[in-house]
């Protein structure tokens, strides 16, 4: 049992207009294992799992699932196959129920067998952890909930082979464990699960093989023991561009020291918690972190003027007149500097219909209004040029519509939005959502570079691993308020995880997460 | 059937506003005089209301399906089966009951069904494809009889009489629901809803949206030709002109009737109380004495009452906690 080949992609290739996708993609998988498809941001990873499922069609080679073809959606319902796909696909209109079973039955019969409520209902609160009222609309939830209805629609299917693109990046620590518990239990069950992910860590501890694309061609096939975060990246890069290395940096207790920038006094997420305070210093890069809907996303977005928090008040110092002046909407936010990014760019970051280049520059326009008010687009040009290198954006025409561009370089617009407006304040709402490895470091030495210049970061990560050598100071958030602000060594994944986790300073978290090597 | 329909008003929010609209003016109405509420009164509202509330009916499942699909075709189809049942049919002596309902059905679904291939097939969005319909429709009738004339066939005349509520037309309607009712207990009415509000989610999970969209459109032509039905009985003769006014009330019905024109939120009970709120509107308004101007009068409370539902909507009833 367990070895027989379940998906096979023999030369395929695909093509959007100009842009060549996937040139010439080999890929085999087994039953009972988890394959892993590895790659920068562009290389053509969403493109393979859409093609598998009968989303698109591939201009050439051969694609067989389970031993058969598969042309559209409803095919691969049949033989057993079901994706997640990137983009987190529910219908806000509709109630959570509805969102599992779309799908599920013919046009007109249902294909109903047993007690589908109860099953749902077993299965959200397996997943979620906690129990998920089903009548309520989906549209009211937040995104980490989503990704769980979107799981587990497809869980409830039982399927053969099970795509999941990126599924793990709206997730938090604890939940990426409930996940990988369901991914072990689907292997045990025979299942073939091909995960894409640029999370490292989560590759080394689930995937048995991992397959590396490199600019829509697949470079060749990982065993379990060769999967290591140096294989990856030298297969996944061409050696002309490869990354930046990953520099540590030493955490700045002097930033720390630095006149205040923005302070928030009296916050509280919700009515019953604790109330806290906060500050940031000029030059400084501030993390904050915390298990899902503890707190932290409203504290962001508080801090951005997008919503208005239970009480307290956001200062920030202004410009022009070096005092601390009230934040309390967007446009307050707009006027002193603070710039936003958000991780949810489906709810609150990119828009759809616009062009890639509307999409990077809209925040500017308002700065470089000629006479009449009209916009001087020339004079973006440059700007749009250097935010493109500096990310290394992968697009092609800049009139193209966003949404033509792979899940993580729609992500990167949004980074290279708040960088244009030349902001003082660059408040990231886990901005690193889909986002791949070398980018990543990239990113982390840009906000570096901003914060030596004067710029300060205020930076919320589902990974803590991303606030080593990154971060001079980690706020934890735990109960609806900040739980702990932790500095120099402390930076460090065991004390985060115990503040994450609401533990005393000193206890020691009794199980081990992703890195267990 | 009023009990289920109660329940679904207390279950889903879009139905507060034109619930409590109903209400509100079936209070000022009786306030206003009893007339409405004899049996002459109420055959004769029925007769009146019934092409309204069935057009209504035959954008709803179109709307439902997503993509911005208003149906805008609607009025000028039931004209277009209106003026050739007059002309081709009784004017070719063919007047069996069962061969004009025949006609009247298949028409409506015919031509929706071709409506339906050209939005899926050749990729237009719906609006400029069903804008098309109308304007074609509304030729073409002209063409078929150039002006109002000739008369329903004998049967169908007592219809029109208005004298019992329990009419053939009250027989059409309920048709309808039933159509609806039986349609709304299989999945199609949830493939449908899905559809309209993501349709590349249903797609992706394995919803045949062309099939439904097919279907949405193909039971939208039937009620259409049912439309035409009591909208001939109305009249007792054809009429090519009348489309147009029908689209735009119908449209004016189903926002009304708190459907999303977005996809995937509305029903048959929304467009219904929609449609029979209008009439309401219109009825009360015509209690008072407005002379010449009672048609601007009765124009501009529709659009009033509009925007005044939206707002309550917006702002009272849908507002959503930020999260
Ligand atoms: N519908 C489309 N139209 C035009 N170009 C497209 C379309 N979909 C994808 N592309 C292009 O194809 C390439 C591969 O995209 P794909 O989404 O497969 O990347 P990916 O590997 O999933 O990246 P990521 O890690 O960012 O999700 C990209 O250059 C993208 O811009
Ligand atoms: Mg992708």
């Amino acid at each position: 049992m367990g070895s027989e080949i379940t998906v096979r992609m023999i030369d395929v290739a695909k093509a959007f207009g100009e842009t060549r996708a996937l040139k010439k993609c080999d890929f085999e998988a087994r039953a009972g294992e988890v394959h892993a498809i590895v790659g920068e941001n562009g290389s053509g990873k969403s493109t393979m799992a859409k093609i598998m499922s009968g989303v698109l069609h591939p201009d050439a080679g051969k694609v067989t699932i389970l031993g058969e073809k598969v042309a559209s959606p409803v095919d691969a319902k049949r033989v057993g196959l079901t994706t997640i796909f990137q983009e987190v696909l529910v219908a806000d209109e509709a109630s959570v129920f509805e969102n599992l079973y779309v799908g599920r039955d013919g046009v007109f019969r249902s294909q109903s067998t047993g007690d589908r409520r109860t099953e749902a209902a077993e299965i959200l609160a397996r997943l979620v952890g906690k129990s998920v009222d089903l009548d309520q609309l989906a549209g009211s939830l937040p995104l980490s909930i989503k990704q769980w209805i979107v799981i587990a629609r497809a869980i409830l299917r039982k399927p053969q082979v099970l795509i999941l693109d990126e599924s793990s990046a709206a997730l938090d620590l604890d939940s990426t464990l409930r996940l990988h518990a369901e991914i072990d239990r689907l292997r045990a069950e025979g299942a073939t699960i091909l995960i894409v992910t640029h999370r490292i860590a989560e590759l080394v501890r689930i995937a048995d093989r991992a397959t590396i694309l490199r600019d829509g061609i697949t470079v060749g096939t990982l065993g379990k023991d060769e999967i290591t975060e140096e294989n990856l990246l030298s297969m996944m890069t061409p050696a002309d561009r490869r990354a930046s290395d990953a520099t540590e940096y030493a955490s700045r207790k002097k930033a720390l020291e630095a006149p205040l920038i923005l302070t928030a006094t009296g916050l509280a997420a919700h009515r019953s918690a604790r109330l806290f305070d906060f500050d940031l210093p000029k030059g400084s890069i501030v993390g904050v972190a915390g298990l899902d809907g503890q707190g932290q996303d409203a504290f962001i977005r508080a801090l951005a003027g997008i919503i208005q928090p239970f009480g307290g008040e956001v200062k920030v110092r202004s410009v022009d007149t070096d005092k601390m002046v009230p934040l309390r909407s967007l446009d307050d936010a707009a006027n002193l500097g603070v710039s936003y990014v958000s991780g949810d760019r489906k709810r609150e970051g990119i828009f759809p219909q616009q062009s890639i280049f509307e999409n990077l520059a809209i925040g500017v326009y308002r700065k470089k209004l000629g006479p009449l008010g009209v916009i001087r687009k020339p004079t973006l040009k440059p700007m749009f040029k250097r935010e493109v290198d500096r990310l290394r954006i992968k697009i092609g025409s800049p009139s193209n519509r966003i949404t033509s561009l792979s899940g993580g370089n729609q992500q990167k617009v949004l980074i290279g939005r708040a960088f244009a407006n030349d902001p003082q304040v660059i408040l990231l709402n886990d901005p690193a959502r889909g986002v791949d490895l070398g980018t990543k470091r990239d990113l982390y030495r840009e906000l570096r570079l901003f914060a030596e210049k004067g710029g300060s970061v205020i930076y919320l990560s589902s990974e803590i691993e991303e606030f080593i050598g990154f971060a001079d100071r980690v706020d934890v958030f735990f109960g609806g308020t900040l739980f702990r602000s932790l500095t120099g060594e402390e930076i460090a994944e065991a004390p985060i995880l115990a503040a994450m986790f609401g533990k005393a300073r000193d206890a020691s978290v009794d199980f081990d997460l992703e890195r267990t090597a | 059937m009023s009990a289920t329909a109660f329940r679904q008003v207390t279950q889903d929010r879009s139905l507060y506003v034109p619930a409590g609209l109903f209400l509100v003016l079936l209070c000022a109405v009786a306030f206003r005089g009893q007339g409405l509420f004899t049996n002459n009164g109420l055959a004769g509202a029925i007769l009146v209301a019934t092409p309204l509330i069935l057009t209504a009916l035959a954008i709803t499942p179109i709307v439902m399906a997503g993509r911005g699909a208003v149906d805008l075709s609607v009025g000028p189809l039931m004209g277009f089966v209106n003026v050739t049942l007059i002309t081709w049919l009784v004017g070719n002596g063919i007047t069996h009951p069962v061969a004009i309902i025949a006609w009247a059905v298949g028409l409506g679904a015919a031509f929706q069904l071709v409506q339906a291939l050209v939005i899926i097939y050749v990729r237009v969005a719906p609006i400029i494809v069903t804008l098309s319909g109308f304007l074609v429709l509304s030729g073409v009738n002209l063409m078929v009889m150039s002006r109002p004339g000739g008369v329903a066939p004998d049967w169908m005349l007592s219809w029109g009489a208005g004298t019992s509520v329990f009419s053939p037309v009250l027989l059409l309607l309920l048709g309808a629901f039933a159509i609806w009712g039986v349609l709304r207990g299989t999945m199609f009415y949830r493939n449908l809803r899905m559809t309209g509000a993501d349709e590349r989610m249903a797609y992706t999970s394995g919803v045949q949206v062309d099939v439904v969209r097919i279907i949405a459109h193909m039971v939208g032509g039937v009620f259409a030709g049912l439309a035409a039905l009591s909208y001939t009985a109305l009249i007792s003769s054809g009429d090519p002109t009348q489309g147009s006014t029908y689209t735009l009330q119908a449209v004016t019905a189903l926002v009304l009737g708190g459907a999303s024109l977005s996809g995937g939120r509305g029903g048959a009970l929304g467009s219904t109380l929609g449609a029979i709120n209008m009439f309401l509107i219109s009825y009360l308004l015509s209690t008072f004495n407005f002379g010449t101007v009672s048609g601007f009068v009765t124009q501009m409370a529709f659009g009033l009452i509009l925007v005044g539902s939206l707002l309550v909507n917006v702002f009272v009833i849908s507002r959503r906690t930020v999260a």
